[in-house]
């Protein structure tokens, strides 16, 4: 049931396709979401570059406070959508945007 | 009379000569520990270093005796030189007649530097601008491990999957050729290696799920001369009726697809990134595979061949001659991609044609380089997943408890993905018949997950957290006996050890640590002779020549990154850099003097470094 209310709301807020930098995630500090986040995390292979505690390796660490790209949680959703010039593949045609979002609730939840 | 000549000589900086430096075995009190001997080929002068491993035979030997161990505490900077670039430092510099070559990590920036001047100023500068977007897709940091020279031309690999050759002249592009798509995750941090009219090239992106691949290219113009992938059907991997394995589980039809399931060959990686060497008389080359893809190994059932393994092939045509899978179904991550030293040893009354591997896995092993028998195979530092390898089989003996299982943590296996020793290559020393190399003492608690092939990301699933073995050093340094399998002496060192290593003709040893200091050591006894601190990690390859003013200078490049970031939370660990040091007895030669020296450039070195370079 709480699964359906999440869907329910993101289907309703058709501004998240257009996701800026000033977007607020509208799951974070959802437990679902974050829970559902970790397990893309890995199923997506994010893991390979970031580690599976976050702490970089192939690609940069995500759990301090240095962000090339920015570090709110709507840069970090555009950085995920769209890629980057020097190397993080872009996902939006891999991933869904709750995907995404989920995903960013991880990430937010582990910020030092 | 004599010696107040020599003083008079040393004091007016004229250059010591070189006494015997051709004759190895010039030092009639040093007696060799082994009988081992080496085909130096193709036999530069002295004072020259061509290609990374400055022979064919990978010895890394110099014969160079002015630095010794009488002066070699009054070794001091004689001049230094930045790049500017950040990512690890992994290359040795190349001297070719007067002029120094070397290539920055990405974005590949080559220079030539003019020996013969002041301060050795830039003689040119060339930017190939390889595709940024090959930053993530490659798996260890953004590195080059060396360059070549040949006919002319600087050649090299740059990490986009394209080779390129400059004129080594003026720095103009004369070729560049793409070998693989870098968004599928191929990369090229390999070596290029120059024989004749042939330079041998293997891929890299064995994180990645990618289809290894080693090819010759043609000198003049970088068009393909053969390709031999290391996974799939015989014919696309150069395996014919000339293919000989020594042990019958590696002889069979289409072993590459058959010891997988379906079709996991095609991400199965394999990916030849190391050093290569090359037997004259033979007229073969030698290199390594990496691991299996995914590196979970649950997923791929089977001894996944040709993964983790050796090959020795053609030189001309490419047709495989024999192979030997070091770590059959490898769980470990233990690539095979380590350096091949080629040596000829005293071997029970007789004498072999060997190479000798320190792999990955924790065996150092002597193969014989003619059909692929290992005579010898010994732990050359700490490892627990094997009891032995089974001489009569090649087969290791794996210990029940080093296998990993999905989800669940299993403490404690050593080494973990990074090996007892990685890509850095060790050397050898015909005067003493000993191997130097630079190793781990690591251990890893491994959880292993369920992993997806997804295009141009790592396909992977290691969890490890990393940590030192008995005794608590990350690294060491060894002295190495091939024939009888064990260590002559060895020092510990407080991080993991990365360097490459030269050797020279007076029995000195140089290599680097983690933590940045440069030493000297007595090839015989193991004791340090001299030590100094610098700029940043030491995990590239030293290396000795002679200036155009006759003396002896060793050089090295400084700047972490690579895999030494494995050991990025440990006190000490140092910042990046980008330095190339250059010693010599008492900072004498090109780079200092009591008068306002100036330097002479043809060229700017380039402004475009953008402030991001360090991170990706």
């Amino acid at each position: 049931m709480r699964g359906l209310t999440l869907a329910l709301m993101l289907l309703a807020s058709p501004a998240l396709a257009q996701v800026t930098a000033d977007t607020a995630n509208p799951l974070a500090g959802n437990a679902d979401a974050i829970e559902a986040g970790h397990a893309l995390f890995g199923k997506m292979n994010c893991a390979g570059c970031h580690a599976y505690d976050l702490t970089g390796g192939m690609g940069p660490d995500l759990t301090d406070a240095s962000w090339q790209y920015g570090g709110k949680p709507g840069e970090v959703y555009r950085t995920i959508a769209d890629g980057t010039p020097r190397g993080m593949p872009a996902w939006k045609d891999k991933m869904t945007v709750d995907e995404i979002w989920q995903v960013v609730a991880y990430i937010q939840s582990k910020k030092q | 009379m004599r010696r107040i000549l020599l003083v008079a000589t040393l004091m007016s900086g004229v250059a010591i000569p070189a006494l015997s430096a051709d004759d190895p075995k010039s030092d009639a009190a040093g007696k060799s520990f082994t009988g081992a001997t080496a085909n130096l080929a193709p036999g530069d002068a002295p004072g020259q270093w061509t290609r990374q491993s400055r022979d064919y035979a990978n010895t890394r030997y110099s014969p160079l005796t002015q630095i010794n161990k009488g002066n070699v505490g009054r070794l001091r900077v004689a001049w230094s030189f930045s790049d500017g670039q950040m990512y690890g430092h992994e290359g040795a510099p190349l001297v070719v007649g007067d002029t120094m070559y070397l290539v920055t990590p990405f974005p590949n920036i080559a220079y030539a530097l003019d020996l013969s001047k002041p301060g050795a100023p830039i003689k040119w500068v060339f930017q190939p601008n390889p595709d940024p977007r090959a930053i993530g897709e490659a798996c260890c940091d953004k590195v080059l491990r060396g360059w070549a020279y040949a006919d002319g031309k600087l050649i090299y690999n740059l990490l986009d999957a394209n080779t390129v050759a400059v004129d080594a002249a003026t720095g103009k592009e004369v070729w560049r050729v793409k070998l693989d798509d870098v968004t599928n995750g191929t990369t090229l941090t390999q070596s290029a290696f120059v024989v004749g009219d042939k330079v041998y090239v293997g891929s890299s992106g064995g994180e990645l799920g990618t289809n290894g691949w080693f090819q010759a290219l043609d000198v003049k113009d970088g068009h393909t001369v053969w390709k031999a992938f290391t996974n799939g059907p015989d014919s696309g991997m150069l395996i014919g009726p000339g293919f000989k394995p020594f042990y019958s589980w590696m002889v069979g039809k289409d072993l590459g697809v058959s010891t997988w399931p379906g079709d996991m060959w095609k991400q199965g990686a394999s990916a030849p990134w190391g050093f290569v060497s090359y037997d004259p008389d033979r007229n073969e080359v030698y290199y390594g595979t990496s691991n299996p893809g995914p590196r979970t190994p649950s997923q791929r059932p089977g001894l996944n061949l040709w993964s983790s393994a050796l090959f020795a092939r053609d030189a001309t045509t490419g047709a495989a001659k024999w192979a030997y899978q070091f770590t059959p179904h490898d769980e470990w991550d233990y690539d095979g991609i380590n350096e091949n030293v080629l040596i000829d040893i005293p071997w029970k009354g007789g004498h072999r044609k060997v190479l000798v591997h320190f792999n990955r896995n924790g065996f150092a092993y002597t193969i014989d380089r003619t059909n692929g028998e290992v005579l010898v195979a010994k732990p050359f530092g700490h490892q627990n997943w094997a009891k032995e390898v089974d001489l009569k089989t090649g087969m290791p003996v794996v210990n029940d408890g080093a296998h990993p299982i999905v989800e669940k943590k299993v403490e404690n296996i050593c080494p973990p993905d990074i090996g007892v020793k990685n890509w850095n290559p060790s050397a050898f020393s015909p005067r003493t018949g000993l191997l130097y190399a630079g190793i781990f003492n690591t251990c890893m608690d491994l959880t292993n997950h369920i992993v997806k092939y997804i295009p141009g990301s790592p396909y992977d699933g290691m969890e490890m957290v990393r940590h030192p073995g008995p005794g608590g050093n990350w690294g060491e340094f060894i002295a190495w006996d091939p024939v009888q399998g064990k260590r002559v002496w060895s020092l510990k060192e407080d991080m993991m050890t990365w360097s490459g290593v030269v050797v020279t003709g007076s029995d000195l040893v140089f290599y680097g640590t983690l933590d940045g200091w440069f030493r000297a050591v007595d090839a015989r006894s193991g004791k340090v002779l001299w030590s100094q601190k610098l700029g940043s990690a030491i995990m590239s390859q030293p290396i000795a020549y002679l200036g155009p003013d006759k003396r002896e200078y060793i050089a090295v490049y400084t700047g972490v990154g690579g895999g030494a970031g494995v050991n990025r939370r440990v006190n000490g660990f140092p910042p990046g850099g980008n330095t190339l040091y250059v010693f010599s007895v008492d900072g004498a030669g090109i780079g200092a003097g009591l008068t306002q020296l100036k330097t002479d450039a043809k060229m700017p070195a380039p402004v475009s470094v953008p402030p991001a370079a360090a991170h990706n």
